[in-house]
């Protein structure tokens, strides 16, 4: 009797103790206290629309927020992020965004600076692939490449958008490979496999998941992909550096705020965040999706980024794209 | 077989009704709203079927696909406000139609080729989807360019009377059509430093503004006198008869054209309604009635349109890749429910892939009933007073330019685009041309170039590539058969 009444003591002065404590934390957790806004920078439908409607719908189930999706196409993402640049640095619109954002800053599309961001967490990233049809004489990437070397231009390589992430990775094979190629830009990633599977093209930069259909029925063959390790997704394709090119990069999708917004709402942000990838069901969805999970916290994201946006504006010049 | 049964089944539960009833309904009014399509409408509905099961959920959307595609002839006949980018080439003859006080008729054949082209276009999506997939790939940039050339084509039967003043109003569009990132070298183009226009300068803002506006512009300065245009007592809303009889072929070819061009991606509804409307003009034994209340001038676009839905989905589940904006807001909606469109879904999902397949064609026979249920109420539509109608098109045109990308620039270039189609109008200048050139403006120039890329600079490429060299054929022809035939006459009548 003695001994559980000192227990009970033991369990009341813990439950005191733990709220004192907790007063002030529930303080700092209270963010969110009104809904909080995703403005996607893109249009419905596409890839970055459907991974910010997944994090608005695990947000609200996971961390209990009550989540908006916006919308916000047009200048190449400028007006997204005009968007959330324009709002209180106070963590309620968070840009849902992608890797074409140093692109866009190297190029003089989108009128702002790194700096103006926070940059939250880096979620989903895809490779680059080279892909040729089944009917192709080349089976890995040297043979590509030799071929090429033997003849300068002799192929038609393709891929999404002029002075994008696809023509930037092909630009650095050509320059390991010291091979010269053309680049004929697609407006949707969608029409590059189409072009490729009706012979208008002889190769492409790709996403793999771009084409995922062909790929998985052997239509499509990847020669090399822009991981660093073979990707879980296609075991079977050799990476371009296990076949000695020093090709590794990936185009992100990930969240930022404005810079200036406090570390209280950026750690909340953070910990709602960390609910959602722990979730099976976020789990489920990148692996339906192929997607890999960079998980890039703002640290380590915000270096990526700073070394993207230089190497980047190197490339832009030499294609002569930018002046 | 067992996916297909099992389709059905979800198809005609209480639910599946319900999903396609109400799907169609919300298209309808989507579609007849300047301004909200279907790909808006579809991302504002997709939200609320996370709930549904996905079969459930594209039967829904599907259905509000089709009815939004006939929804925008609505507007377009009674208004001449066209709801959708694709009624705008319905407009012309419809609006005529309610003109001369036939707004019924007008809008009993737009509802009856609407619902001959959807089930059209979901027959083929059913029966040809594999061969026509292989069709699409054949398409390359110098096909495309070929295509998009044929279309202009057809600028000449738009100008209504007067050639110049088309071929003016085509030139303008294309020039409209270069504003924008340039597609192959990736700069921005005539973008006077506004970020808001490196997309291009959005097609429906300035649809609506041409159309919506303007109309608007008119019918306030005519004042409050009259009521309206549609004279007599609502008549009967079902085609009769004879004019299934008469206008039948047109409506299948229409339809044929919608599905051929809706597998196209980038091509769809916009330019299948024009090609078709062209090809029936071209066909009818009085061309010259095209544009002046000609009830061929209704079905054909509005039969091409609807059989884009069944074209467009054809890519999206035999490729994996979709055909239109609105097919791509559709992919969208399938992953969120961990799908993943293409050829797969055959084994992975069969039910789902049938209850698709089916649904397009319930779907047009759905929209069907609904339509011929609300047609009474659209025809009291325009005895409303004027000012009411004016006031109303205005506040409808903003909402939809604003709802297009969220951006006050888009409304006061829509405003513009209004100012611009009024002062036309008051020249007698037909704002369809420029409407036709925006559309096809970016697809002939980014593929001409892409195909001249492609080959390296050399012009061979539009001659040995065969779907080139048939559209381009095509379009000499077109050029040269009319002017052929107005010197014939002329020769005749100075005998």
């Amino acid at each position: 009797m003695f001994r559980l009444m000192r227990h009970a003591k033991k369990v009341v002065a813990t439950i005191a103790l733990g709220a004192a404590f907790a007063i002030p934390a529930a303080q700092a957790a209270d963010f969110p206290e009104k809904p909080v806004t995703l403005v996607v920078w893109s249009g419905a439908g596409g890839a970055l629309d459907v991974y910010g409607r997944k994090l608005a719908e695990l947000l609200e189930k996971e961390a209990g927020w009550t989540v908006k999706v916006e919308n916000r196409p047009g200048g190449t993402g400028a007006v997204g992020m005009s968007a959330v640049l324009t709002q209180p640095a106070d963590g309620y619109n968070i840009l849902v965004h992608t890797g074409a954002l140093t692109f866009g800053i190297a190029q003089g599309l989108i009128p702002f600076k790194l700096e103006d961001l926070r940059f939250l967490r880096a979620m989903q990233s895809e490779p680059s692939s080279l892909a040729v049809r089944a009917d192709s004489p080349f089976q890995s990437a040297e043979e590509f490449i030799a071929h090429m070397k033997a003849n300068p231009n002799g192929l038609r390589i393709g891929g999404h958008a002029p002075g994008g992430f696809h023509q930037y990775m092909l630009y650095q094979l050509m320059q390991q490979g010291e091979f010269e190629s053309g680049w004929i830009p697609h407006d949707a990633s969608g029409k590059v496999a189409l072009a490729l599977m009706g012979g208008h093209i002889d190769a492409a930069m790709m996403t793999p998941s771009s084409g995922l259909a062909q790929v998985e029925a052997g239509q499509i063959r990847l020669l090399g992909i822009s991981t660093d390790e073979r990707s879980d997704y296609f075991p079977d394709t050799p990476t371009f550096k296990e076949q000695g090119y020093d090709l590794v990069d990936e185009i992100w999708r990930g969240i930022a705020v404005k810079a200036g917004t406090p570390d209280e709402a950026v750690n909340a942000i953070q910990k709602a965040i960390d609910k959602v990838t722990a979730s099976p069901e976020w789990q489920t969805f990148q692996a339906d999706q192929k997607q890999e999970s960079p998980d890039w916290q703002e640290d380590e994201f915000t270096a990526n980024v700073g070394r993207q946006l230089d190497s980047q504006a190197a490339f832009l010049k030499a294609a002569g794209i930018t002046q | 077989m067992g996916g297909m049964i099992e389709a059905l089944g979800t198809i005609f539960s209480m639910w599946g009704l319900a999903c396609l009833l109400a799907g169609t309904a919300i298209g309808i009014v989507v579609g007849a709203l300047p301004g909200l399509g279907p790909s808006i409408g579809i991302s504002l509905l997709i939200p609320f079927t996370y709930t549904l099961s996905p079969e459930l959920s594209m039967l829904l959307l599907v259905s509000l696909y089709m009815g939004a595609e006939y929804g925008g002839s609505v507007s377009a006949i009674l208004l001449s406000t066209p709801g959708t980018a694709a009624a705008a080439s319905t407009a012309l003859d419809g609006y005529a139609m309610t003109r001369q006080g036939r707004a019924n008729e007008a809008l009993a054949i737009s509802l009856g080729s609407s619902a001959v082209g959807g089930v059209i276009g979901g027959l083929a999506l059913l029966v040809l989807a594999g061969p026509l997939a292989s069709l699409a790939l054949k398409f390359g940039p110098a096909g495309y360019f070929a295509v998009g050339l044929f279309g202009l084509t057809s600028v000449a039967a738009l100008s209504g009377g007067s050639l110049v003043k088309g071929l003016l109003g085509a030139a303008f569009g294309l020039a409209i059509a270069t504003v924008g990132i340039d597609p192959i070298a990736g700069v921005p183009r005539f973008t006077f430093g506004f970020i808001e226009l490196y997309e291009g300068v959005p097609f429906l803002t300035a649809l609506i503004g041409l159309f919506a506006v303007s109309e608007a512009l008119v019918l306030a300065e005519n004042g409050i006198r009259s009521s309206a245009d549609g004279q007599g007592p609502v008549r009967s809303v079902l085609l009769r008869a004879r004019q299934w009889r008469d206008l039948f072929p047109t409506m299948l070819s229409g339809s044929v054209i919608g599905t051929l061009l809706g597998i196209l991606p980038g091509v769809g509804g916009n330019i299948a309604c024009w090609i078709a409307r062209d090809f029936a003009r071209r066909r009818d034994k009085d061309p010259d009635s095209f544009g002046h209340g000609a009830e061929k001038g209704v079905a054909a676009p509005e039969a091409a349109n609807n059989a884009t839905v069944g074209g467009a989905l054809i890519p999206l589940l035999s490729l994996g890749v979709p055909g239109s904006p609105t097919t791509a807001v559709l992919v969208g909606a399938l992953i969120l429910h961990g799908l993943r469109p293409g050829p797969q879904l055959f084994s992975e999902a069969p039910a789902l892939v049938y209850s698709i397949l089916i649904g397009v064609i319930v779907s047009a026979l759905a929209m069907f009933a609904v339509g011929t249920l609300c047609l009474p109420i659209w025809a009291r539509a325009i005895r409303l007073p004027r000012s009411v109608i004016a006031t109303g098109i205005m506040a409808f045109a903003v909402l939809g330019a604003f709802a297009l990308r969220n951006l006050v620039f888009d409304v006061s270039m829509m405003l513009l685009f209004g100012l611009l189609g009024y002062v036309l109008k008051k020249l007698r200048f037909s704002v369809a041309p420029i409407v036709l050139a925006m559309v096809l403006g970016y697809l002939v120039e980014s593929n001409y170039r892409t195909a001249l890329v492609t080959s390296q600079g050399s012009y061979s490429i539009f001659v040995t590539d065969p779907i080139s060299v048939t559209f381009l054929i095509l379009s000499a022809v077109s050029l040269i058969l009319p002017i052929l035939r107005s010197l014939r006459s002329r020769r005749r009548s100075a005998l």
